[in-house]
């Protein structure tokens, strides 16, 4: 008697589950991801990496760092060959004082060729926020990166929709000091670092001192990473000792100077 | 001059005394040849909707007219005489202007008949210039005063008497203006019409019953006017890298918009939603007004675009992706702006502020240099700002420490410095040289940094700039 009723929901779970996938074709797929290549990293992230088809909010840990932040993001795009798009507001980050554009051979030092940008120039934030939605919905660059100081949740779950859609990384730079809830899959908070440098006192790689704040199906972290423009590779910082070193170094090549 | 002038017995030439001795009800207004010049271009834009080529007459035409180059469109009304009475009747209609046509084969012969001719509208076969200019007087000819009170004062009346006299003596002591003129009216030498628009590549027009208002509207008849032309694009194996979309309002304005396009395109969605988005962005500017009663679609510039195999692989997804971008990049400046999408390209020069354009993205790409080892920051800043209250171990040395904006930075490590030189050849006054830093502070930011001149030869006392950020 009970076995037969067994079968028979066994059989039925079967055909449940083989109609349940028909349904959702993406939750059976393996999800693409931006890895850092850091185990350390990449095990707080749920695809072992940036997922490709989410929205990632960067922000700049206080004014001074934003150019920490466009680091950050330029890092992670350099290893990606296709075009990239970036919309950037015309009238600078606000509510940040101005800080200028980003510089071509700025970039072409952090490894991203400039030549593979399109920079889009918006005159408001709707406009932002539609070039974005239009870029994304096109699938035509590699990843979309949007300057935006305010968005509501509403707005970020749409541009998430969007970017799970077409299965591509998009990164909004929010310049904002207080920041509301939104749909983003990973929030970062990115600082400065003392920089790693050679024994003569040079600067070889930045470093940044990266927060993951939130990160849906993952778990927050802190690590201070350094990156090697010419691999393209982040790299853990090493310990203290380090910032000691640079330190002196610095104060040497300022008596060599003098 | 018009009618009622006329019965007032009014005539060109009066003084303005003996012109309100005549009629006592005369207003007076000074002549505004701009606003007359505007006017003109208006009703000529206006008349394109007969043939892509229209000519506002210029000066030396006596700037009351225009040119259509009719040929090959007037089967389209159903004959030449059939157009010259619609264009009247609508003239008359529409602005209230009565008019004075004639079709001829040359623009000389069709000015000098649309003047002296008997009848208002006057068809003149091919070939009979010179027969049905004979009667007509001097002032048919478009001479200059001088030289046809020259002419009257010999005694010639009439443009016949002139063909019957043998060429070299009138050669001999007339300007050269007078032969040309003969020669263009009777078609011995040609006289090129100067268009008000460029004349298209393709063009496809449409008439509509009822005046038309809304965008959705616009866009289904440009959807089918674009099909029409998708035929002929394919057939030339061209695709159009230019639209202009031409909305005719009821009350005879002209709405021309133009499109540009990334790479030649026959995709008739792709168009229609550049013209949606265009006109979402014209939304404020451009007025339906009582509605649009024809449209008009032409293809002003057209590149080749060879067949494109359907692809069976996925090896063409890089040529796909191509495409794709070209179409967003189509999108985005519709809505944007012509120049909102840009590009970095180095320009070769020491100056940071001059070492890179961006100009509008054109699909071509300049590579760039190979990364020098000097450092340039990511984000330069719109101007060098100064940094106050800069301390320096010894005055040509880095700074030890600096404040920018309202904050003080505390400098644990320097790097430079690397000397840039003005560009002597761009300024006659001589610059000062520059000494960049990359300055480190106690949390890790980084800045760049110079020193104004070159203390103790160019300065004495040396200024210092915030010139960039780095990541």
């Amino acid at each position: 008697m009970t076995e037969p009723t067994a079968l028979a929901v066994a059989r039925n779970r079967a055909v449940v589950m083989a109609e349940l996938r028909r349904l959702m074709p993406r939750m059976g797929e393996e999800r693409k991801a931006l890895p850092f290549s850091l185990a350390a990293i990449d095990s707080h992230l749920p695809d072992g990496g940036l997922t490709c088809g989410a929205l990632h909010e960067i922000v700049p840990a206080a004014e001074v760092c934003i150019a920490a932040a466009f680091g950050f993001i330029a890092a992670i795009l350099a290893r990606l060959a296709y075009p990239l798009l970036f919309v950037m507001p015309a009238y600078g980050l606000r509510p940040y004082r101005p800080h200028g554009r980003l510089h071509g051979h700025g970039l072409n030092a952090l490894g991203l060729d400039p030549a593979r940008l399109i920079l889009v120039e918006t005159a408001h934030r709707k406009e932002t926020l539609w070039a974005m939605e239009e870029a994304v919905r096109s699938a035509a660059p590699a990843a979309v990166v949007g300057v935006i100081d305010t968005l509501d949740l509403k707005l970020s779950q749409r541009l998430h929709l969007a970017a799970t859609d077409a299965g591509l990384p998009v990164f909004l730079l929010r310049p904002a000091p207080t920041l509301e809830s939104s749909a983003a899959a990973t929030r970062w908070r990115v600082g400065t670092a003392k920089a790693a440098r050679d024994r003569f006192g040079l600067v070889t790689q930045p470093r940044w001192h990266l927060q993951l704040e939130r990160c849906r199906n993952g778990r927050p972290g802190q690590w201070v990473v350094e990156y090697d423009h010419v691999a393209h590779r982040f790299s853990l910082a090493a310990a203290l000792a380090d910032f000691s070193r640079a330190r002196g170094a610095g104060e040497k090549s300022i008596k060599q100077a003098s | 001059m018009n009618a009622a002038a006329e019965v007032s017995g009014l005539a060109t030439g009066d003084l303005l005394a003996d012109a309100r001795a005549k009629a006592e009800f005369l207003q007076v207004r000074d002549a505004d040849p701009a606003a007359d010049d505007t006017a003109l271009r208006r009703l000529a834009l206006w008349a394109t909707r007969y043939t892509p080529t229209a000519s506002p007459w210029n000066e030396a035409n006596g700037a009351d007219g225009f040119f259509l180059d009719i040929a090959g469109s007037a089967h389209l009304f159903g004959g030449e005489e059939k157009l010259l009475a619609d264009l009247a009747a609508k003239l008359q209609k529409k602005f209230g202007l009565p008019a004075r046509l004639a079709v001829a084969d040359t623009p000389g012969a069709a000015w000098a008949l649309s003047r002296f001719h008997k009848t208002p509208l006057f068809v003149l076969p091919s070939g009979q210039e010179a027969a049905a200019l004979a009667p007509l007087p001097i002032a048919a000819l478009r001479l200059a005063p001088d030289t046809r009170a020259t002419l009257r004062r010999l005694g010639f009346k009439t443009v016949g008497m002139l063909l019957d006299k043998p060429r070299a003596p009138f050669a001999a002591r007339f300007p050269t203006e007078l032969l040309r003129r003969v020669d263009q009216a009777l078609g011995r030498i040609d006289e090129p019409l100067v268009p008000i628009v460029a004349p298209p590549v393709y063009h496809s027009l449409r008439y509509l019953l009822e005046p038309i208002f809304t965008h959705d509207a616009i866009i289904a008849h440009a959807n089918r006017l674009m099909t029409t032309l998708v035929h002929v694009l394919t057939r030339d194996d061209v695709g159009a890298r230019g639209l202009r979309l031409c909305l005719y309002n009821v009350d005879g304005a002209v709405e021309a918009i133009d499109i540009g396009l990334t790479l030649p395109t026959r995709d008739v969605a792709h168009v229609a939603r550049l013209i949606a988005l265009k006109l979402e962005a014209l939304a404020a500017t451009c007025d339906a007004g009582f509605g649009f009663e024809a449209i008009g679609l032409a293809v002003t510039c057209a590149e080749p675009m060879p067949a494109r195999q359907t692809e069976l692989t996925s090896v063409t997804d890089d040529g796909d992706r191509t495409e794709r971008c070209a179409s967003l990049i189509d999108a985005l400046r519709q809505r944007l702006g012509p120049h909102s999408v840009r590009r970095f390209e180095p320009v070769a020069s020491h100056l940071p502020e001059r070492a890179e354009v961006l100009p509008p993205l054109d699909g071509k790409a300049t590579a760039w240099p190979e990364p020098e080892q000097k450092p340039r920051p990511l984000l330069l800043l719109p101007h060098a700002e100064p940094a106050e209250d800069v301390t320096a171990l010894v005055p040509d040395g880095p700074p030890r420490r600096f404040s920018w904006r309202g904050v003080t930075y505390d400098v644990t490590g320097a790097q430079g410095p690397e000397r840039i030189g003005a560009e002597w050849w761009r300024h006659r006054e001589p610059k000062p040289t520059r000494d960049y830093y990359l300055v480190e502070d106690s949390g890790g930011h980084r800045f760049w940094l110079f020193r104004e001149g070159l203390y103790g030869r160019e300065t004495a006392a040396a200024r210092w700039f915030v010139h960039g950020l780095f990541a």
